[in-house]
């Protein structure tokens, strides 16, 4: 009886709220006051790597105006949405080219970018996005699903080779590897126009991008980006961004082209 | 000669304050899928009025309101609003605001548009605030003289 009273207890709140927004989410490691245990050590697959699945979102602070308590707060974003080279002494090694093609997009204050414009988010730009992901892990890929357009992204992790001369996509193909606890995922085969963040910082054809996960703990998430592209840039950089896990919600799917309506905003 | 130095002391003190601040004003816009410089940031626009349409989809909800103007003549204002998304898991529903609802709302006006804005705060009619968004928009000249 007592269980079926505290079944009740638990289930009530979250039946009142919309979706599963506040549903627990089951199997996690949590403190004894049923909060997330954030630090507590990453979890692992039955074969013992690293189990990246979960949902995630870009480790940034929130900042809550609402000192007086009574008002929502706000939404956060990653800094490198705007410049993924943020954190970088002198920031991105652009080459001439990169620069002509920055010019006209910061003139036209991003409203060129391809996601204002509801195109799929493309990696590894879509770590920074707004939107929230799920990371679905088997022992021959990893998926990652994306909230904007509720798009996936595949990562084939059983050994096969980058594909040659492959058809570009907005995504590219991509493989990876374990180096110790660290997946290293290579990605080729990406479209010629991606863009990296809102001001523009180009991603090409010739790139060869690499990106070496890390799950520091339960909570966090580090992504090591390494992009070597001669088109747009003249040496190979990598900045490191993190990942926060999202527990007790759900994947909310957002099709962009539903209700378009800031293009128009742009002309006259 | 101790004024002096107290002084000199303070001056990069008010510089690292100006500096500070300054990274605060450059702080973008966080819930956009785009990158919002059709708004205008230095255009504040603070209204009343009616909710006479909410449109509650992706990417971004908008709420139209009905104003009378300092003309007393009937206006009808446009305020684009985060992603349905991002308003749920702050707590909002679909039918947090809906037709007839009195409102109040601040934000920053469209550049090329007289009656559109991006809102900043809403507040129901006995003021209490129903969400807060992020007022600051991209700026790119700003970000790239930013040198980060």
């Amino acid at each position: 009886m007592l269980s079926v009273v505290l079944l009740f207890v638990l289930a009530t709140p979250a039946a009142g709220l919309a979706q599963w927004l506040n549903y627990p989410t089951p199997g996690i490691p949590r403190l004894a006051s049923g909060a997330p245990d954030l630090k507590a050590p990453a979890p692992r697959t039955p074969d013992g790597k690293p189990d990246f699945s979960g949902m995630w979102f870009a480790n940034v602070p929130s900042r809550d105006n609402c000192r007086t308590g009574d008002c929502i707060q706000e939404e956060r974003m990653a800094r490198e949405q705007i410049n993924l080279g943020t954190k970088l002494p002198g920031g991105l090694p652009y080459t001439e080219w990169s620069k002509e093609q920055m010019k006209e997009r910061r003139a036209n204050g991003g409203r060129e970018d391809p996601h204002t414009y509801c195109m799929p988010p493309n990696f590894p730009r879509a770590w920074t996005l707004p939107q929230y992901m799920r990371i679905l892990q088997t022992p021959g890929m990893m998926v990652v699903l994306h909230e904007f357009n509720e798009a996936y992204r595949e990562v084939y992790l059983d050994g096969r080779p980058l594909p040659k001369n492959p058809n570009p996509t907005w995504n590219g193909y991509s493989t990876g590897h374990w180096d110790g606890d660290t997946l290293v995922i290579e990605t080729n085969g990406i479209r010629d126009d991606m863009w990296l963040d809102i001001q523009g910082s180009p991603v090409t054809e010739s790139a060869r991008v690499t990106e070496r996960l890390k799950r520091v703990n339960f909570g966090l998430m580090q992504i090591e980006i390494a992009v070597d592209d001669p088109k747009a840039y003249t040496k190979p950089w990598s900045v490191t961004i993190e990942m926060a896990v999202q527990v007790d919600t759900q994947m909310l799917g957002e099709i962009c082209n539903d209700n378009e309506q800031d293009v128009k905003l742009y002309k006259k | 000669m101790k004024n002096t130095n107290w002084k000199n002391r303070l001056f990069p003190l008010s510089a690292f304050v100006a500096f500070i601040v300054l990274l605060l004003a450059l702080v973008p816009a966080a819930w956009a899928h785009h990158s919002q410089s059709e708004y205008d940031s230095r255009k504040k626009v603070e209204v009343e009025g009616t909710v006479s349409k909410v449109e509650w989809k992706s990417p971004h909800a908008w709420i139209h309101v009905d104003v009378t103007n300092d003309k007393g003549e009937k206006v009808n204002w446009h305020f684009e609003l985060p992603s349905p998304n991002t308003l749920m898991r702050r707590g909002w529903t679909r039918d947090s605001l809906k037709p007839g609802d009195r409102i109040k709302v601040t934000g920053s006006q469209a550049r090329n548009y007289p009656d559109i804005a991006i809102a900043t705060t809403v507040k129901d009619g006995k003021g209490k605030a129903l969400f807060t968004g992020v007022t600051e928009i991209y700026e790119p000249e700003a970000e790239s003289k930013g040198a980060r």
